[in-house]
């Protein structure tokens, strides 16, 4: 269809051509200027198969580990012992200074302040604060770099999730992996550069949907890949019985001949894509089963992620997993993992949320640590929002909830050329503003685009006659975190 | 001639028109490729009209010797020459400038000169042909000369940089930490990035020059910039603190601000007493300034490391695209680098020749990444020729350990990865010697904790990482899972599995619990008659037993030929009406909106069932939801009706199931009713009743309940 609306302007007799030969030089010139597209092939509507980063990079791959529904940062990292004292005592308003609620605190008269229920202590040399939930989180704090003073636009679950997958709060706008699958393709041509594992914890949950790694308006070559739960990883891999490899490619490369007649004819690029994608399958049907193999992996590993990590669908098992792919080249896994969103019963679940995640992440960051792969992954725990300093709905004697928190919470990263050990941020003592270093969303995406090699302004692309990016028209990198 | 020269001038006119038009709207252009080509020809064309120029020049100072009528028609020519390539010249650099990041200033004072010089030769060529006043001719042609001079040497600057003529002359020495004061090697470049543009003897913005230390001392209009000793009465140093939409706030709103370690190091060098001489040595050791700068210092050295520059040359994008496969991946470590990373995947399909491909790149090759690969000690002769490498991944290859002696050839090797190779001390010692080698990953492999430690004594500057997790605590296990899906078929195997190697699974099959010791093994798939709760628990030597898995496993039995509902069920629940209790279709248990379910609240559960013959049925199993917080609870009562048609039914058995007594996960359950009909029957009816008011101890005590079921057996 382009391609003739691209022949039909092209028709332009040969008294018309000379006719505007005069005064017509510069009018061409400055149409095709105006409209890029007007003078372009048709070949470049295909996909961009791998880009490169734009400065030496930091690290190669991702793996982000999404706390889906926004985990407690005072129940978790930052520790605000004047909550304690305070509990029970009334929000300042010079604290609150107007700050919007949503819909389900916005009818409460009270704001009760109320203080952590789990201990705090000091780890490791950076003498990080974490709470009693997170053991084994605590016994890696010097690799870990905490941001505190992360803060968010939105205050509601999809608009803030999808405001820190895709940078922005509406949806249909390429995620952070599609980015990153954009700007520098895949390293391993048998795999998708971008993957997406799901898992569900105890607490109450919040949906994940696939707009979150939705490719937007780039190529959907760069869409995530979203991993199934059960024991099959990638369903309908497996060719079906009594149909050898020989003949599947056989099958392929014919289909290939007839889609490229399309693609000829047509010159719709999607077909060019799904070309490639059935190419992709094909080479996956190998390389998916080495990697849902766990026989290869050491009883210790095991040990280390937790017994859940052999049970697919865990959060465990898609560390696990994420590990795996991100050694054979994924440059970005994306975990979600739901159950956070605690707005009533944070003594019953925090502890089962944060028991579910615990063990395997630390894990994870000590695994890739002796391979050697820390250096090279960066690796990203956190959530959509933090959660209030004062209780949800009446302060019950032992048991509260926090409602959501757009104005600070705590994220963790480490590995890939973040600084390991570093506490960056402070909230003030309420545990509610910032009063130094605030990292926005945006900020925090160009960061972690740094990190990858890429200028967070260049990584750009054309759509509906304006150029996108992930940190849209906003964004600083946060050299202090840098490495 | 005359019209071809005409339709030149016109064209030369429009181009005018388009530089001007250029010059204002550039930003809201887009280049296609063939013109970012032409754009890049603009070094080329731009020597043409220099060349031209001199050239008309040197014939207008010679012009008596020539024949008068030829100098006229040589000059005409040469100028429309001049002034088409000029043109041509500054059209093609405005291309070249939409392509890439030049420095804004320079490249506005040549894009101007530039467009100039080009009007200028435009008016020279009209001037000429129209034959007006001549003094005045050679006057604007003087003008143009000098707009060719500024235009070329503002365009060189950009290319070359500023100095570049005279730079072999007046170089500056390079200021170390040694030879500079703390100002000049720490405070300045600061200064000199972020405030200078502003703050200098041309633009003086508040009256305040920073660019000359007496100036700078002396402050600007509002006062000094900074009082000795005492950072937070200083001017600047509020103005860095000042909230972003501050108007005092410094830099302003949308200039590239400060980053808190370069905060810290203007207020620390304020608060040491803002002295412009003094040296690193001659602060005291505790002195915050020294402790910041001495950091800064080492982080900046870091950070040159990661940004290495390379020596040998880059290969042609031709080779690195050949050497590309679906299962060898070759790509330069970054945008204009001439160092090559090569990662190889799948090892069903890894060969040697393919290592040795790489020769082509020898040189360029810096990042070998082979993990899990079958790589042999024999390849690593091979790797042995890429003497660039500066990182090599072997983890989980068969590599043994001889062949690392090989390895002593990379004399650039920085980090090498061994994990879960089968390498032993002796070999490692081997490559620890070399002079680069800064991290070696020995995790799994045959190399002890102890020799670890005495290895990294020896070798202190090489970091040496094994094992990583040590906890001596017995965990659990997970539980076992059961392989089926939905209802299963009458003579289907039930399969268990659990992935950990070496586990024992027992059963409990009919409510009983399952026994590690004594108790029933799963030793291979079973088939079932009838619906049951399986109970299963897995354990394992060095492992706890695992929690006991209990799962109901709906096994199908006699299907009606037809099922109808009595009584309509909820609009919101309709599922697949009476159909949708007799096709194996099983609901989850936390999708109630799902087509598999009916649900009902306002009224009982009514549906009859018409087997097409007679038949005696033992038990039916309604599988029913239980959603205690969102109300969904077994029913309240159930009865069983049976006769020979639907109109002549008696009541075969009621049953009252038992009630759950607190909060509980979300389940799809079988709730049994055992019938024991002697006599066969055709019809058979279920009535069930959903609980009519929630017990005490639930949050909404009193309210309805919901009743929702997704299938119905009958054996």
């Amino acid at each position: 269809m382009e391609n003739e609306f691209l022949k039909n302007r092209f028709h332009v007799t040969r008294r018309h051509f000379l006719g505007k030969l005069s005064l017509g030089l510069g009018s061409v010139a400055l149409g095709s200027l105006l409209i890029p597209d007007l003078l372009k092939s048709g070949q470049d509507g295909v996909p961009q198969i791998s880009g490169l980063p734009h400065f030496a990079p930091k690290a190669k791959r991702i793996i982000y580990l999404f706390q889906n529904g926004a985990p407690s940062q005072l129940e978790s990292f930052d520790y605000k012992p004047l909550l304690n004292k305070m509990t029970g005592e009334e929000l300042p308003a010079s604290i609150r200074m107007g700050q919007r609620l949503t819909g389900m605190t916005s009818g409460q008269d009270k704001f009760p302040l109320v203080g952590s229920h789990f201990s705090f202590k000091q780890y490791g040399q950076s003498g990080a604060w974490v709470s009693e939930l997170f053991p084994h989180t605590a016994k890696i704090v010097d690799e870990l770099c905490f941001i505190k003073t992360m803060h968010t636009e939105a205050i509601n679950h999809d608009p803030a999730l999808t405001f820190m997958q895709s940078g922005a709060q509406q949806g249909n706008r390429p995620s952070m992996g599609a980015w990153l699958s954009y700007g520098l393709g895949s390293e391993n041509k048998n795999l998708p550069a971008y993957c997406v594992l799901l898992s569900r914890g105890r607490g109450n949950g919040q949906g994940v949907y696939s707009k979150l790694w939705s490719n937007g308006f780039l190529d959907s070559v760069h869409q995530g890949v979203q991993f199934s739960s059960s024991e099959e990883r990638v369903l309908y891999l497996k060719d079906p019985a009594g149909r050898d490899r020989e003949s599947t490619r056989k099958m392929l490369d014919h289909l290939a001949q007839l889609n490229s007649i399309n693609y000829k004819e047509f010159g719709d690029p999607e077909i060019e894509a799904k070309i490639q994608q059935y190419e992709m399958a094909y080479r996956m049907q190998t390389a998916v089963p080495e990697l849902s193999d766990l026989s290869s992996e050491p009883d210790h590993i095991i040990k280390m992620y937790g017994a859940d990590c052999l049970s697919p669908g865990t959060y465990a098992s898609n560390c696990l997993l994420a590990r795996k792919l991100s050694e054979s080249g994924v440059r970005f896994v994306q975990l979600y993992h739901q159950g956070w969103d605690q707005h009533d019963n944070m003594v019953g679940e925090m502890p089962l949320q944060a028991q579910d995640v615990d063990r395997a992440t630390a894990a994870l960051v000590t695994d890739l640590k002796q391979r050697g792969l820390l250096d090279e992954t960066l690796i990203i725990w956190g959530g959509e929002f933090g959660r209030t300093n004062y209780c949800q709905g009446n302060l019950k004697k032992n048991n509260y909830g926090r409602d959501h928190h757009p104005r600070s919470y705590t994220i963790w990263m480490a590995g890939g050329g973040v600084r390991p050990g570093l506490v960056y941020g402070e909230t003030d003592d309420f545990g509610y503003n910032i009063i130094k270093n605030p990292v926005h969303v945006n900020d925090f995406h160009a960061t972690v685009l740094h990190l990858m090699g890429l200028n967070h302004e260049q990584l750009t692309y054309k759509h509906l006659g304006r150029r996108y990016r992930l940190t849209d028209v906003a964004g600083k990198v946060v050299q202090d975190i840098v490495a | 001639m005359e019209r071809v020269a005409r339709i030149f001038v016109n064209v030369i006119f429009c181009i005018q028109i388009l530089l001007t038009f250029l010059l204002f709207f550039e930003d809201r252009i887009a280049l296609p490729p063939w013109l970012q080509v032409a754009g890049r020809l603009h070094p080329l064309v731009l020597h043409l009209p220099i060349g031209f120029f001199i050239f008309l020049a040197v014939i207008i100072i010679f012009k008596n010797q020539l024949e008068a009528k030829s100098a006229e028609r040589i000059i005409h020519l040469g100028l429309l020459f001049t002034s088409f390539v000029a043109s041509m010249a500054a059209l093609f650099g405005f291309f070249l400038s939409l392509q890439d990041d030049y420095g804004n200033d320079a490249l506005t004072n040549h894009k101007v000169t530039g467009v100039l010089l080009s009007w200028f030769c435009y008016t020279l060529l009209i001037w000429n042909r129209q034959q007006r006043n001549k003094k005045l001719f050679y006057g604007l042609g003087a003008i143009t000369f000098l707009a060719l001079i500024v235009a070329g040497h503002t365009g060189a600057e950009l290319t070359h940089g500023e100095n570049f003529v005279l730079a072999p002359i007046s170089s500056a020495p390079k200021l170390t930490m040694e030879n500079a004061s703390v100002y000049e090697f720490a405070v300045q470049p600061i200064l000199d990035k972020k405030c200078f543009s502003c703050h200098n003897e041309a633009k003086a913005k508040g009256g305040l020059v920073m660019t000359s230390v007496e100036k700078f001392q002396k402050g600007g209009k509002n006062g000094e910039a900074f009082i000795a000793g005492k950072p937070s009465e200083s001017r600047m140093i509020k103005a860095l603190y000042l909230p972003m939409d501050h108007d005092e706030h410094m830099p302003p709103d949308g200039k590239p601000q400060l980053t808190s370690v370069e905060r810290a190091t203007i207020e620390a060098w304020i608060k040491s007493g803002a002295d412009f001489e003094k040296r690193l040595d001659q602060f005291a050791d505790g002195d915050s300034l020294k402790f910041i700068v001495a950091s800064f210092a080492a982080s900046n050295v870091t950070a040159t490391e990661i940004e290495k520059q390379y020596d040998f040359p880059a290969v042609s994008l031709d080779v690195v695209e050949n050497l590309n496969t679906p299962f060898r991946s070759v790509f330069p470590l970054h945008q204009n680098s001439p160092a090559l990373q090569v990662d190889f995947f799948l090892k069903e399909s890894f060969q040697t020749s393919a290592l040795e491909e790489l020769k082509t790149i020898a040189k360029q090759l810096v990042v070998l990444n082979l993990s899990k690969m079958p790589v042999t000690d024999k390849d690593l002769a091979i790797i042995s020729g890429f003497i660039n490498v500066e990182a090599l991944n072997l983890n989980f290859t068969k590599v043994q350990g001889p062949g690392l002696k090989d390895l002593q050839k990379l004399k650039n090797l920085r980090s090498l990865s061994l994990a879960g190779t089968s390498i032993k001390t002796d070999d490692l010692e081997h490559v620890l010697n070399l002079s680069n080698l800064r991290e070696v990953y020995i995790w799994n492999t045959q190399i002890t904790e102890a020799d670890r430690v005495a290895l990294s004594k020896k070798y202190p500057d090489v970091e040496l990482v094994g094992e990583l997790f040590s906890e001596e605590k017995i965990l659990k296990l997970g539980k076992p899972r059961v392989e089926n899906d939905g209802v299963i078929r009458r003579g289907d195997l039930i399969a268990l599995k659990h992935n950990m190697p070496g586990v024992a699974v027992s059963l409990g099959k009919n409510g009983s619990e399952p026994d590690s010791i004594n108790g029933e093994l799963y030793k291979a798939p079973f088939t079932a008659e009838e619906t049951f709760v399986l109970k299963a628990k897995a354990c394992k030597k060095g492992w706890y037993c695992s929690d006991v898995l209990e799962v109901t496993c709906f096994v199908e039995g006699i299907s009606p030929t037809n099922a109808e509902l009595l009584s309509p069920a909820d609009p919101q629940y309709k599922g697949k009406g009476g159909e949708g209790l007799i096709d194996l279709q099983k609901g989850f248990a936390d999708i109630f909106k799902e087509s598999s379910w009916l649900g009902y609240r306002d009224q009982p559960f009514a549906a009859a069932f018409d087997f097409g013959k007679e038949i005696s049925l033992n038990k039916i199993v309604i599988s029913y939801g239980k959603n205690i917080g969102g109300y969904i609870f077994p029913p309240e009562a159930v009865e069983v009706w049976a006769g020979k048609s639907l109109n002549d039914l008696t009541l075969l058995t009621k049953a009252n199931p038992s009630l759950p007594t607190g909060y509980t996960p979300n389940t799809v359950e079988a709730l049994p009713i055992t019938i024991n009909a002697k006599v066969p029957y055709r019809f058979y009816k279920i009535v069930a009743k959903p609980l009519a008011k929630l017990p005490a101890w639930h949050n909404s005590k009193g309210e309805k309940g919901w009743f929702f079921l997704d299938e119905v057996f009958f054996y």
